[in-house]
């Protein structure tokens, strides 16, 4: 138990979705008959999946810091249309329509953004306003007619990575090449961090858990790689997932190790304690939520690419998909807490089951009863668990500028954040 | 000790990327794909058949579900049949997943034709026949053939019935009509309004027909979804905008469930009962014609197209060419064969024959 722990991190309950999410996959994976963990499902899975993964990353950011953006499926659609009218109608190039459109996702954003923080409109009525005004726009502008979008557009939305180098490999090596790249980094950080810990005079540190950990991550990301790698020829690792995969990196770091992102939690947790520690809370709401239609505005651009054809209905009901994985991967409706690696889990255990039912021949209907007894049960299991005494949201993230030694632990829990874990373990004793 | 561990931890992942590297020659690229791509091979008598409905919201979608199930249990095949909820997102995960679990044929009657792209073409990558059912499929080289009924010869049997329902209910002209389309993200749904417009527009220019409102562009009169509330909204408007001083004689409607929300919308506003086409034959509005409401439907047999989906399953099963189609449509990306039935238009006089041996709907007409 101590060295599953000292593996683990003190916390396992962080872990309940991981494990959660694993037992899906294999679950649906034996119940199937050997359908869910093939390459040509992962595949689908993945950029089937990456418009709502990404705009649950924005939407984490929102929830956290008590907000809600109900436009955002509005908003993908339209700037999604307008792209594809940008370049069928206007005739501009794909590249430069792709940036006009999110520059157009920025520009609602800060629309948003202004009434919220300037007017102190709340966000729930700001966007359901957002949400009219945008899916009114999107059948105005397309006449409630489909409009199609050039294959580099597809690419974005559904395409695989280029096969090269040689062929003794067996897999798409652009995907191993990723896959070597990931376990690297990891493995690099994670020593590193020991190291530093080292370094930083810290006693009775042991390094096996963390050889331990090292080979677990590169054991996992050897097995995704090959299951995505080997798939039929002509086929990768996804390009939306690529670009899933880089949002999240970004947004992990934004949001862990940046001023910025510690003021998005410190703001979400207590406003009042926020705007007196010198936070300058207006600003956080503007660029969260312009970040969020920016986001809106790429999701709806790869789904675009992925469909072939920008649809007047396109992005129904997607704000509701992206909320759902965010409180399914463990944020608070009160805001303060809730990561981005987290929701990640949380809008993939979405996927999963959504993808394994569909496999064992499920239909839509009672899919969405299941869907929303799980989602009813994550957001239960953790309003029991704070109900149980845990520390407050503002002891956990201003726990670390207070314990002054532990700085660097920290770090090293950030690290872990990469992977799993729920929420910002700060105060964890 | 450091040094040692450090030594340790680069063996290990020597070690990893060593094992990781064998079991990846081990996977073997070209194993997976089977070249199946060859039409002309046919494929196993007992094979998944893949059917994707948009929704089970309406009638004739319902009815197709349990046809392809006994149908193609009749045929010997493992029939797997979803409905996506009205969700372009949703049929396309579906379809994929029809392609994990190992389809042979996936018949698609899709939410929007243009947004299946992606979905389609790993199918046909994988040798898979799709077949669009019901409605054209766009914008896409990954498509076999196209099984419907003739959308404009459907809007044309509209437009005729509605004229011929004027003049048996409401006399000598001029008239004065409203023009409904149906959703305009199905392809059908223009189509079915040129047809009718091909038989009206010649006697508005005349002056028989008075469209009052104006609106007489399919964009101006489509009913987005196919939604019964937004046609009943856009009734009521016309309504009490245009018909205050004057009575409404007829209104084409693209379907039963836009005639249906008419008629009642129509009855609210206090007007006689004015001539109103359909489309699929629906229970209520067969009721409804059968007590006089609603002139009349075009009925599209459900099992028809079911029957003639099944032949060129069994075409494909056998690794047949299948019989040649009733014309070649541009979907955008290639001419693709559609196969294109003709409808009938049921009134109050031929409801007995038409549904003589279809036990259900000839329950109704009592």
């Amino acid at each position: 138990m101590n060295v599953i722990k000292q593996v683990f991190g003190t916390n396992v309950r962080q872990f309940t979705m991981v494990f959660a999410l694993v037992a899906l996959l294999v679950g649906f994976h034996l119940a199937s008959g050997g359908r869910m963990l093939t390459s040509s499902n992962v595949q689908n899975l993945i950029s089937g999946n990456a418009y709502v993964l990404i705009l649950a990353i924005g939407m984490v950011m929102v929830i956290v810091v008590g907000h809600i953006d109900l436009s955002v499926g509005s908003v993908a659609g339209f700037t999604g249309m307008s792209v594809a009218l940008g370049i069928h109608q206007l005739g501009l190039p794909w590249w430069i329509a792709i940036v006009l459109g999110l520059l157009l996702g920025a520009l609602i954003g800060a629309w948003h953004g202004l009434w919220l923080s300037k007017l102190g409109i709340p966000g729930f009525i700001t966007t359901l306003a957002g949400m009219m005004i945008f899916r009114g726009l999107t059948i105005w502008i397309s006449g409630s007619v489909s409009v199609p979008v050039p294959d580099q557009i597809h690419f974005l939305g559904s395409g695989y990575l280029p096969e090269w180098g040689p062929g003794f490999t067996g897999m798409n090596n652009s995907t191993l090449l990723l896959g070597i790249l990931a376990i690297a980094v990891l493995a690099w950080s994670q020593i590193s961090t020991h190291r530093s810990r080292v370094a930083d005079g810290e006693t009775g540190l042991d390094i096996t858990p963390v050889i331990i950990r090292v080979v677990l991550i590169a054991a996992v990301i050897a097995y995704v790689t090959w299951l995505f790698g080997s798939g039929r020829p002509g086929t990768s690792f996804p390009v939306p997932g690529v670009i899933l995969v880089l949002l999240v990196i970004v947004y992990h770091v934004l949001t862990q190790r940046t001023i910025f992102g510690r003021h998005i939690y410190a703001v979400g947790g207590n406003k009042a304690a926020a705007a007196l520690s010198g936070v300058n809370v207006s600003r956080v709401y503007f660029l969260v939520m312009l970040n969020m239609s920016f986001l809106a505005a790429l999701a709806g651009i790869l789904f675009v690419g992925r469909a072939t054809a920008a649809g007047p209905n396109d992005g129904n009901g997607w704000e509701l998909d992206a909320i759902a994985a965010v409180f399914i991967g463990g944020a608070a409706v009160s805001g303060g807490i809730g990561t981005v690696a987290a929701t990640m889990v949380g809008g993939l255990v979405m996927a999963t089951l959504n993808s394994g039912l569909m496999l064992m021949g499920v239909g839509a209907d009672k899919t969405q009863v299941i869907k929303g007894f799980v989602l009813l049960a994550a957001v239960a299991f953790d309003v029991y668990n704070k109900s149980q005494g845990r520390p407050s949201v503002i002891g956990r993230v201003f726990g670390t500028k207070g314990g002054g030694q532990q700085g660097t632990a920290s770090t090293a829990v950030a690290e872990d954040d990469l992977r799993t874990e729920p929420t910002p373990k700060i105060t964890a004793d | 000790m450091s040094s040692i561990n450090r030594r340790t931890f680069a063996a290990g992942t020597a070690a990893i990327a060593g094992t990781f590297l064998m079991s990846a020659c081990g996977g073997g690229r070209g194993s997976t794909s089977e070249g199946s791509g060859d039409g002309a091979s046919g494929f196993a008598a007992d094979s998944v058949i893949g059917i994707s409905l948009p929704w089970l919201g309406t009638q004739n979608w319902a009815e197709a579900q349990t046809l392809f199930e006994t149908d193609l249990k009749k045929a010997g095949f493992s029939p797997l049949i979803q409905a996506a909820d009205n969700k372009v997102a949703q049929q396309q995960q579906q379809i994929e997943a029809m392609v994990e679990q190992g389809a042979k044929v996936i018949v698609v009657g899709p939410i929007d034709g243009t947004q299946l792209g992606s979905a389609l073409q790993s199918a046909h990558d994988a040798g898979v026949k799709v077949i669009g059912y019901d409605r054209l499929i766009e914008n896409t080289k990954a498509v076999d053939a196209v099984v419907q009924f003739g959308s404009v010869r459907t809007g044309e049997l509209q437009g005729q019935s509605l004229l011929d329902g004027l003049a048996e209910r409401k006399g000598a002209g001029p008239h004065n009509i409203e023009l409904f389309g149906g959703g305009p993200a199905d392809p059908n749904a223009p189509n079915f309004f040129k047809g009718a417009m091909s038989v009206l527009q010649p006697k508005i220019d005349d002056g028989t027909l008075v469209v009052v409102s104006g609106e007489t562009d399919f964009q101006q009169c489509a009913t987005p979804d196919w939604d019964n509330g937004k046609a009943q909204a856009r009734m009521d408007t016309l309504l009490s905008g245009n018909y205050s001083d004057k009575p409404i004689h007829g209104v084409l409607a693209p379907n039963d469930g836009i005639a249906r929300a008419i008629l009642t919308s129509a009855a609210g506003a206090g007007q006689e009962v004015p001539v109103v086409d359909g489309l699929d034959a629906e229970t209520e509005s067969v009721t409804s014609i059968w007590e006089g409401q609603q002139y009349s439907t075009v009925y599209k047999p459900t099992k028809d197209l079911v029957a003639k989906t099944l032949e060129l399953i069994a075409a494909y099963q056998k690794g047949e060419e299948p019989a040649a189609p009733t014309e070649k449509v541009d979907n955008g990306s290639i001419e693709v064969p559609v196969y294109a039935l003709d409808p009938v238009v049921v009134t109050k006089e031929n409801a007995k024959e038409v549904f003589a041996d279809d036990p259900d709907r000839l329950a109704l007409l009592k």
